[in-house]
C-alpha cells in the first residue's frame, strides 16, 4: 500500500540545516498495523506527516496506492488525503463548537456525502464506538477517553485505508488507553492499515511490526509474532 | 453546509462575548452612520423629485460681464418673458413670471398671520401642478383671488372651509379664496411656498408699472418648460443671445441667458465668474467621503479582532484541512461568519437609525422619514450586507485559510512578528482617518468663529428690525421716530429700502466725472432716512450725515469706503452722479459723505461698493431701532409695539434681531460643522472599539510575559508602559501622517472663503495630543488589569 524509499525532509534556518528524515526506505502493506518508535526528534512525527500527505518530501519516493505522489501540490494530497487517510491525534484535536456528532460528521461533509446518508453513517460509527448516547455534547464536557473515541469514530467515519494516530493514548489513563488500542486492533482486524507513532512498548506490542528510528533512519525493524 | 456554517458562526460569537460586542457593536455604529449619511445623501438628490415634470423645469437665469467679472443671477426684466414667449416659442412647453418669494400678512376676522408665497402666472401652476385639495385647479384667474396651502388654511380657518372667504392682505386688497393646496414637501424649493396670488394683480401695482418695458429693472423670476423634444443643452444655445438681440443696449454687459435646469437648484447653483462651480453638492461628496471612511474604520476594526484572535483559531483551522477541507471551503466558512456578524451589525444598526433620526433630522435642518416600504432601500441594504461581509471578511478568511495544518496541529502555533504587521498598518489607517476628521472639524470651526467675529462695521446688538407692512408706513419715519424715541423703548430709528442684513437691490448705468470708458457699474442701492447711519452705530468717515439743516440732502447721498475706491475718487465730497430712473429720465445726486465698510451680505464675501441715497419719497420698507440700553428688552419691545399699534391698530407687531438675523448667515456652515463633528466622533469612537479589543488580546497573549516580568520585580506602571507603548507609537505614526494631509485638504477648501482666518498649528497639536490621550484611556483599562493579575496564574498554567 505505501512504499516509501530515500525518503528525505530537510528543515533550515539562516544558520543551520536539520535533517529530519534521512533517505529513509521501508514498505507498508495493506492490512498491516505498524508502530514507528524512537527517541525525541527523531523524525517520527515528520514521517507521520508525510505519510498522512499533510506535508511534501524533499528528496525520495513516495508511492501510495500505486501512485508517486512525493511530487504532488496541496490540493492533490488533500484531495487523496480526504478520500483515503484517517488521523488519530494525541491531543484529540476535536473542533469545541462543535457536538460530538457534528465533529464525526465533518470529513463525510467535506466528501460531499449527501445529509441522510451522513447521519446514518455518523449513527453507525458512534453506536460502534459505544459513544452514541453523547452525541449532542460537545468536547469539553467529555472524559479524555470519550474524546479519543470520538476522535477515532471521526478517523473511520469515511472508511479510510489508512488510519494514522499520532501518540493515541498519551493524554489517557491506561485503562483509557487500553480501550483506544482495543479500538484500532479491531478496525485492523477488520482490514483498516494502521501506521501508530508510539513512545509506549505496551501500546507498540499491539502492533503486528515495529520500525524504530533514530537521527531520521530506519534503525531496526521487528515483526511481531 | 451554509447552515453548518452559520451554526458554528453562532457559537463562536457566543463564546467570546467580548470581541463579538466589540465587533458586532462597532460595525453596527459605522453601518448605523453609513445608512443615515445614506439617507441625508438621497434625501438631497431627491430634492424636487416631488414635482412630475422636474426633468423638464427650469429656471431663467443670465451671466453678465462688469469689468471681467462675470455675475450671474436669476432676476430678470419683464420684457424677457415677451421675447421668450414670441422668439422662442419652440424650446418652451410652458413660461411663467414670479415674483421674488415675499412675505405677507394673511387677514381673516381675528387672524392675522404672516406667511411667504409667490406672486404667479397662471402657467405656472401648469409647470408645479400644486395638488388641490378643495377648491378650482386654476385658481389664479381672477386678479383678486388667492390660493393657500393646506397648513395655512388650517391656521386661518380652522374647521371652516375657506373657498370663497376674504382674506386680506398687506397691501390691504381683498382677496378671495379660490383653492387649497397640499403643503410643498420639505424638500423642495417651493417648500415655504404658502400662498399664490396672481401674477396679474402684482403688475398692476403703480410702482411696476413701468417695469414691463424697462431692460435694466432684474427684479423678477422666470420659470419654464422646455419642450417634451428637446434637452436644456439645447435650449441654452437656442436662447443665449436672447436678450443681446432683443435689446442693443445691454451690448455692454455682454448678457448670456440660459436656463439652470430644477435638477441643479439645490445642489449645483453656485456660479463663479459665471461658470457653474458648484455648491450643496460639496457637501453630499463630504458627509459621502466621511461615511465611506467610518464603515471603512469599523470594517477595519472587524478585519484587526478577527486576524488578531486567528491563534486562537488556528488549530481548528489544521484539523479542518487535516480531515478533508479544501482552503476554498474554509474561505467559505470565514465568510459567512463574517455574514452573521454583519448581518447582526445591521440589524442593530438599523435600530440605532429608527432611534437617532428625529436628532439627526433636527440637526440636519432635515425631514427624512425610514424607508421601511421602500423595496429599493431594502434591496440595496442586502448589497451593503454583502458589500460590508466581503471587504470585512475577506482579508480575514484568506488570512486564517492560509495556515499549514502540519504547523498548527501540535498547538503551539503563533504568528511571527510579521504576522502582526498589517493589525498595525490597519490601526495606524484608523487613526489617521480619525485624527484627520478631527482637524477637519476644527478647521471647519475656527473657519465659522473667524467670520463671526469679523467687525461688521456697525453696532448689531441691541438693534431691532421692524418691516414696513403696509403703504401706511409711508411719509411718516420722523413721526414714528419721534414717538418710538419718546415712549423710552428706543434712543434712535433710521428706516432703509434694504434690510440691514441682505441685498435686496443693485443699480448701475450710473455716470459720474472722472468714470472710465465703458466701465460697467453696479452698486448696491439703499434708500434711507435722516439717523439711519446713527441707529445702526456706523462711522462717518469723511464728510458728513445727511442732516434735516439742509434742504438740499433731499438729492443726497452716501457712499462706503469701498465705492470710493471703485470709483477711483480721491476727493468724492461734493461730487455729482447721476442715475436712470424706471420711467426713463435722469436724476443728479451729490456726494455729502462716506460712511465706513459694513457687511450687508455673506460674512465671507468682500464687502460691495454701496450707496446710501435719501429716502426723498419717505417709501421706507424697513424701521431699524436702537434699544434703549437703560430698559430690558422685553420693556422696550412692549413699549415699542405700544407705539406702534397707537398708529397701526389693524398691523401686528413684527421684528426681528439683527444680530440673530446676521447670525442665521453661519447656520447652513454651522450644520455642516456639527454634522461633521459628530460623524468624526463616530469615527474616534469605533477606532477606540477597536483599541480596545486590541489591547485587551494583547494583554490575554502576554499574560505570560506579564508574570513573568512582575515576578522579577516589575511594577504595575512599568507594565503599563510596556503594553501602551506600542498603541502610543502607532497613533504617533498616524499623526505624522494625517496632518499634512489635513492641512492640504483643509488649505484647498478654506480658499473659497476670501475672509478666511489661518491654519494654527495648535490644532494640529490638539487634535494628536487629544488622539494620544483617548488612545491611552482605551489601553490603559486593559493594560492596568493585566498588569495586575496575579502571576501564579498565568505561569501555572504553563
Amino acid at each position: 500500500m505505501i512504499t516509501i524509499t530515500d525518503l528525505e525532509k530537510f528543515y533550515s534556518t539562516e544558520e543551520i540545516k536539520t535533517i529530519a528524515l534521512n533517505k529513509l526506505s521501508f514498505k507498508v502493506n495493506q492490512g498491516e498495523f505498524v508502530a514507528i518508535m524512537g527517541p525525541s526528534g527523531c523524525g517520527k512525527s515528520t514521517l507521520l506527516n508525510i505519510l498522512g500527505l499533510l506535508d511534501d518530501p524533499d528528496g525520495g519516493s513516495f508511492v501510495f496506492n500505486g501512485e508517486e505522489v512525493s511530487k504532488y501540490g496541496e490540493r492533490q494530497r488533500a484531495n487523496l488525503r480526504k478520500h483515503n487517510v484517517g488521523f488519530v491525534f494525541q491531543s484529540f484535536n476535536l473542533i469545541d463548537e462543535l457536538t460530538v456528532f457534528e465533529n464525526v460528521e465533518l470529513p463525510l461533509i467535506y466528501t460531499g456525502v449527501k445529509p441522510d446518508e451522513r447521519k446514518k453513517r455518523v449513527e453507525e460509527v458512534l453506536e460502534k464506538m459505544q459513544i452514541m448516547h453523547r452525541s449532542k455534547h460537545f468536547p469539553q464536557q467529555l472524559s479524555g477517553g470519550q474524546q479519543q473515541r470520538v476522535a477515532v469514530a471521526r478517523a473511520v467515519v469515511n472508511n479510510p485505508k489508512l488510519i494514522l494516530a499520532d501518540e493515541p493514548t498519551g493524554n489517557l489513563d491506561s485503562s483509557n488507553g487500553n480501550e483506544v488500542m482495543n479500538l484500532l486492533t479491531e478496525l485492523n482486524t477488520a482490514g483498516t492499515t494502521i501506521i501508530m507513532v508510539t513512545h509506549s512498548e505496551h501500546d507498540a506490542k499491539y502492533s503486528n511490526r515495529i520500525i524504530r528510528m533514530i537521527d531520521g533512519q530506519k534503525v531496526t525493524e521487528n515483526v511481531l509474532v | 453546509m451554509i447552515g453548518e456554517h452559520f451554526k458554528i458562526a453562532w457559537r463562536n460569537l457566543k463564546k467570546n462575548k467580548v470581541y463579538s460586542f466589540i465587533n458586532i457593536f462597532g460595525l453596527a455604529l459605522g453601518m448605523a452612520t453609513t445608512i443615515l449619511i445614506g439617507l441625508w445623501i438621497f434625501d438631497e438628490f431627491n430634492f424636487n423629485r416631488y414635482f412630475t415634470n422636474h426633468d423638464k423645469i427650469g429656471q431663467i437665469y443670465q451671466n453678465q460681464g462688469s469689468n471681467g467679472d462675470i455675475g450671474t443671477g436669476e432676476f430678470m426684466p419683464r420684457p424677457m418673458e415677451f421675447v421668450l414667449r414670441e422668439s422662442y416659442t419652440d424650446n418652451f412647453k410652458h413660461i411663467a413670471m414670479a415674483s421674488n418669494r415675499e412675505s405677507q400678512y394673511l387677514k381673516y376676522k381675528e387672524k392675522n398671520l404672516s406667511r411667504t408665497g409667490n406672486y404667479l402666472q397662471e402657467e405656472g401652476l401648469k409647470i408645479f401642478e400644486p395638488e388641490i385639495i378643495k377648491g378650482v385647479e386654476n385658481g389664479l384667474i381672477d386678479k383678486n383671488s388667492i390660493m393657500i396651502s393646506e397648513s395655512t388654511a388650517k391656521a386661518i380657518f380652522g374647521n371652516e372651509d375657506p373657498i370663497g372667504k376674504i382674506v386680506q392682505i398687506d397691501s390691504g386688497d381683498n382677496m378671495i379664496v379660490t383653492s387649497v393646496y397640499l403643503d410643498f414637501p420639505v424638500n423642495t424649493s417651493f417648500k415655504d411656498v404658502h400662498w399664490l396670488i396672481p401674477w396679474k394683480h402684482y403688475v398692476s401695482q403703480s410702482w411696476l408699472r413701468n417695469s414691463v418695458s424697462h431692460w435694466g429693472w432684474n427684479s423678477f423670476q422666470i420659470y419654464a418648460q422646455i419642450s417634451d423634444n428637446l434637452s436644456f443643452p439645447k435650449v441654452n444655445i437656442n436662447i443665449a443671445d436672447s436678450k443681446l438681440k432683443a435689446n442693443k443696449a445691454n451690448a455692454d454687459y455682454n448678457p448670456k441667458i440660459f436656463l439652470l435646469p430644477m435638477k441643479d437648484w439645490h445642489l449645483r447653483s453656485v456660479f463663479e465668474n459665471g461658470v457653474q462651480s458648484g455648491g450643496r453638492i460639496e457637501n453630499v461628496w463630504l458627509f459621502a467621503i466621511i461615511g465611506a471612511f467610518v464603515l471603512f474604520l469599523a470594517c477595519i476594526n472587524f478585519m484587526n479582532l478577527s486576524t488578531a484572535r486567528s491563534e486562537k483559531r488556528a488549530m481548528e483551522v489544521g484539523i479542518r484541512k487535516a480531515i478533508g477541507s479544501d482552503r476554498k471551503q474554509l474561505i467559505t466558512q470565514f465568510l459567512m461568519e463574517s455574514l452573521l456578524v454583519v448581518a447582526l451589525a445591521f440589524m442593530i444598526s438599523i435600530l440605532l437609525v429608527v432611534v437617532f433620526l428625529n436628532p439627526f433630522n433636527e440637526l440636519a435642518s432635515k425631514e427624512i422619514q425610514f424607508p421601511w416600504a421602500n423595496g429599493v432601500f431594502w434591496i440595496c441594504s442586502m448589497l451593503f450586507i454583502a458589500f460590508t461581509a466581503t471587504i470585512s471578511g475577506s482579508y480575514p478568511a484568506l488570512y486564517l485559510s492560509s495556515f499549514k495544518p502540519v504547523k498548527v496541529l501540535k498547538g503551539t502555533f503563533k504568528g511571527g512578528k510579521l504576522s502582526a504587521l498589517p493589525r498595525k498598518i490597519l490601526v495606524v489607517t484608523q487613526f489617521t482617518v480619525s485624527i484627520a476628521l478631527i482637524i477637519g472639524t476644527m478647521i471647519v470651526m475656527s473657519q465659522i468663529l473667524y467670520s463671526k467675529d469679523r467687525p461688521l462695521g456697525y453696532n448689531e446688538a441691541g438693534l431691532i428690525q421692524i418691516p414696513a407692512l403696509s403703504k401706511e408706513f409711508n411719509g411718516k419715519s420722523d413721526l414714528m421716530r419721534n414717538q418710538f424715541i419718546a415712549s423710552g423703548g428706543a434712543i434712535e430709528m433710521g428706516t432703509s429700502s434694504n434690510p440691514t442684513t441682505r441685498i435686496t437691490s443693485t443699480r448701475g448705468g450710473f455716470t459720474w466725472e472722472g468714470k472710465p470708458e465703458g466701465f460697467q457699474d453696479s452698486f448696491v442701492w439703499t434708500e434711507v432716512s435722516y439717523d439711519y447711519v446713527k441707529a445702526l452705530g456706523m462711522e462717518i468717515v469723511e464728510g458728513r450725515d445727511f442732516s434735516r439743516e439742509f434742504a438740499t440732502d433731499s438729492s443726497a447721498f452716501l457712499i462706503n469706503e469701498t465705492a470710493q475706491k471703485y470709483m477711483g475718487l480721491t476727493d468724492p465730497i461734493g461730487k455729482l452722479l447721476k442715475y436712470p430712473t424706471p420711467n426713463g429720465s435722469e436724476i443728479e445726486i451729490k456726494i455729502i459723505g462716506v460712511v465706513n465698510d459694513v457687511i450687508t451680505d455673506s460674512p465671507y464675501s468682500p464687502i460691495q461698493q454701496q450707496f446710501y441715497v435719501f429716502d426723498r419719497n419717505d417709501n421706507n420698507d424697513y424701521y431699524n431701532l436702537r434699544l434703549n440700553p437703560d430698559k430690558s428688552i422685553t420693556e422696550n419691545l412692549s413699549l415699542i409695539e405700544k407705539t406702534l399699534k397707537q398708529n397701526f391698530p389693524n398691523l401686528p407687531f413684527s421684528y426681528e434681531f439683527i444680530d440673530e438675523e446676521y447670525a442665521k448667515k453661519f447656520a447652513a456652515e454651522e450644520r455642516v460643522a456639527s454634522l461633521a463633528m459628530v460623524f468624526t466622533i463616530l469615527a474616534v469612537i469605533i477606532s477606540c472599539l477597536g483599541i480596545f479589543g486590541l489591547a485587551s488580546y494583547m494583554a490575554e497573549q502576554r499574560k505570560k510575559e506579564i508574570g513573568i516580568r512582575k515576578v522579577l520585580g516589575a511594577t504595575i506602571n512599568n507594565l503599563w508602559l510596556l503594553l501602551s507603548k506600542d498603541f502610543i507609537m502607532l497613533v504617533l505614526i498616524a499623526i505624522l501622517i494625517a496632518a499634512p494631509i489635513a492641512y492640504m485638504v483643509m488649505n484647498g477648501w478654506l480658499q473659497k472663503f476670501i475672509y478666511r482666518t489661518e491654519i494654527s498649528w495648535l490644532i494640529f497639536i490638539s487634535a494628536g495630543l487629544g488622539a494620544i490621550v483617548i488612545t491611552l484611556i482605551t489601553v490603559s483599562f486593559q493594560s492596568i488589569k493585566a498588569a495586575r493579575a496575579n502571576p501564579t496564574k498565568s505561569l501555572s498554567t504553563e
